[in-house]
């Protein structure tokens, strides 16, 4: 690439003829000077040194064999030897076929007879071989990666495609190699370590994978692709990596996979896998199957159909009532927003199905704004046609605490409703405070001053420190639903429900208790002193209009 | 005064030299000038009395090229004939070749007059 720019500084290329005949070269130099800068050379020597000086510009060399001093062969032969020289094409003149051939192996791009054909014919052959040279120079320049020197996607795409044109019987597998939490790597060791180890990456899978074993590349910032005879060692060859270049790394497998699929296909099937574990801190590969393709295309589906669904009103607010179990009687005492997708063709979709998702690329945030919105509706009419007034939570996702016009968002809604922010309870999830408990607790305490009641949700399930709990904004404990399922499955050990409860007391709030199947477990967390009750035990979440009619009764 | 007809009188192929120096008259009379005052005219008639069957060879071969690219085919023919005579060394008499060369090359010679 570097060369082609300095030839063209001048605009035209550079040929040099190399003949002792005065009257060949000047025949030749008058076909060519039109559209090249032509150098002449009446000998052997002479040649090399003009060559040697003009190596980074010249485009062609165009060769007599026998000539004084050095001989065109020998020349050819000096030329190959040296990197400098032996990109440099070389056409041969000759009048006899025994050196043509010889010359070919030699490595001349071409050879032009004497006496000479037609100058269009000697001008299309310099400027074929002109071109091929100069293509190869790119080949060359960008069919590798820099850093690592395996070779670049496009490249690595086509040389698969060989691969299987000459082995169309073999077992093979697509295999993704992802560094782990990359991002942080750059965080911790900074752009030129992590580049070492890069190196040491490619280095380490090309002495397990050799040229005949497989084809590698890299591709994007650290993933690796790796297309080779079907193994299964890979977690050897993880071990091998992390020991060797003290990184973690996870492989994501598509064994012997189908080769009717294109190649593209195949290494997405393999990214699939890596991907499915890259939050996982114990597993480092995973095999590619069918119900992952299902998973992911599902999931596709959903978040190409979601800004219709909600444009449509698929999404339904749910109502699951809450029971205070403090008094004798339980009593109806507020509800939990859950969404739920009518799809028009797939039906209802489970929230899990669509709410992880949602979460990963924060179009979470459209979504819960509307829930809100719905539910702060349904309140005001239920306050304003029946006149009960029942506070109703709504989940907030961790991303939206970091949003600055959170506290506005829920002004807005509840005046253009006109309830107030006493109808309306937030539940933020406990793992949420963990991440960055500053800015979440201050903008917890924002909504707090507000007048919104906080719900802190999942609790337990978050590795709050003691410490931090007693200096949070919250108005309510919810127990995590494992919590439940927990003390009741197995051992009926409800110790950790009554610590839970103590640390409610001591702050002075309330313990709410999700996930409650049975009359066993209510009685048993009445008595422990949980003070409301959501599950199963005394409603499933309900469309608005039935939960209207609990309201009346 | 070399011209093209008398060129072709005289046996050259000029349609074929002529496209070979790009249509340029001109150009195809100096190098033929040139020709006539090639030194290997002259290397190889001494070669040939001296025996040295590779220096002849190689200015034959050297010849050949140059005299076919002009298509100056009465000096070309015995010329070539020669040249797949001295690249397997033949040890022959040479002496009608060379006196049918200078005799052709003479003939040019005096076209330029």
């Amino acid at each position: 690439m570097k060369r082609s720019t300095e030839v063209f500084l001048d605009g035209k290329r550079h040929i040099l003829i190399a003949d002792d005949e005065f009257v060949n070269r000047e025949m030749l130099e008058n076909i060519l000077c039109d559209k090249y800068d032509v150098l002449k050379a009446e000998d052997g020597l002479i040649a090399y040194d003009l060559i040697r000086k003009n190596r980074k510009t010249l485009s062609l060399i165009l060769l007599d064999l026998m000539m004084p001093n050095l001989s065109g062969l020998e020349l050819l032969d000096r030329l190959k030897e040296d990197p400098d020289t032996k990109n440099i094409p070389v056409i041969v003149l000759t009048s006899d076929q025994a050196s043509e051939v010889e010359s070919l192996r030699k490595g001349a791009a071409d050879f032009i007879p004497k006496p000479y054909p037609q100058p269009d014919v000697i001008k299309a052959r310099i400027s074929r071989s002109i071109e091929l040279a100069e293509d190869r120079q790119t080949i060359s320049a960008t069919e590798r990666d820099d850093l690592t020197g395996l070779y670049t996607c496009e490249y690595f795409y086509r040389y698969v495609e060989q691969f299987d044109k000459y082995h169309p019987s073999t077992e093979m597998d697509a295999v993704c190699f992802d560094v782990n939490h990359f991002h942080i790597l750059n965080e911790r060791f900074g752009t030129a370590k992590v580049a070492e180890i890069l190196q040491s990456i490619a280095d380490c899978l090309a002495s397990v994978f050799s040229s005949s074993d497989g084809v590698l590349c890299k591709m994007g910032e650290d993933t690796f692709l790796c297309y080779c005879h079907h193994r299964d060692d890979y977690p050897k060859i993880l071990e091998k990596i992390s020991s060797g270049c003290g990184i973690k790394m996870r492989a994501g497998i598509y064994a012997s996979c189908d080769k009717n699929l294109d190649i593209q296909s195949r290494f997405v099937r393999a990214k699939i896998a890596a991907d499915k574990i890259s939050n996982a801190y114990s597993v480092f590969t995973s095999t590619f199957d069918e119900t992952l393709l299902k998973e992911e295309l599902f999931a596709e589906q959903l978040l190409e159909e979601f800004p219709k669904a909600l444009e449509e009103k698929q999404f339904q607010v749910f109502f699951q009532p809450k029971y205070d179990i403090r008094g004798d009687k339980p009593v109806l005492s507020s509800a939990e927003a859950l969404v739920r997708w009518f799809h028009p063709i797939l039906g209802m979709i489970s929230p899990d199905k669509f709410i992880p998702l949602f979460e990963g690329n924060g179009l979470i945030a459209q979504l819960d704004e509307y829930v809100w919105r719905r539910t702060a509706e349904r309140i005001a009419d239920w306050k304003e046609r029946l006149g009960i007034s029942v506070p109703v939570s709504v989940n907030l996702s961790r991303a939206e605490m970091y949003d600055s016009a959170l506290v506005d968002t829920f002004e807005k809604i509840t005046g253009d409703t006109g309830i107030t922010p006493k109808d309306i309870y937030l539940e933020i999830t406990e793992s949420a405070y963990v991440s960055d408990s500053n800015q979440i607790v201050n903008r917890v305490s924002q909504l707090r001053d507000h007048g919104f009641f906080i719900e802190m949700d999942d609790f337990g399930s978050g590795y709050s420190s003691l410490n931090m709990i007693s200096e949070l904004p919250i108005d309510a404990l919810k127990l995590d639903m494992l919590f439940i399922r927990n003390a009741f499955d197995k051992q009926n050990d409800t110790r950790m429900i009554s610590i839970v409860i103590d640390i409610a007391e001591y702050l002075g709030v309330p313990v709410i208790a999700e996930g409650v199947e049975t009359e066993g477990q209510y009685l048993a967390l009445k008595k422990l002193g949980c003070a409301i009750i959501q599950g199963y035990y005394f409603s499933k979440p309900l469309p608005a209009d039935e939960f209207e009619k609990l309201l009346r009764s | 005064m070399l011209t093209i007809d008398s060129l072709k009188a005289f046996g050259a192929d000029t349609d074929d030299a002529l496209a070979r120096c790009m249509g340029n008259e001109a150009f195809y009379f100096k190098l033929i000038g040139k020709v006539l005052d090639d030194k290997n005219f002259e290397v190889l008639e001494q070669a040939i009395h001296a025996k040295d069957l590779d220096k002849a060879f190689e200015a034959a071969h050297a010849l050949k090229g140059v005299l076919g690219n002009l298509s100056l085919t009465p000096v070309y023919d015995p010329v070539n004939e020669m040249t797949e005579l001295l690249r397997s060394r033949n040890d022959v008499d040479y002496t009608t070749y060379l006196k049918a060369i200078a005799d052709k090359k003479a003939e040019l010679t005096k076209l330029l007059e």
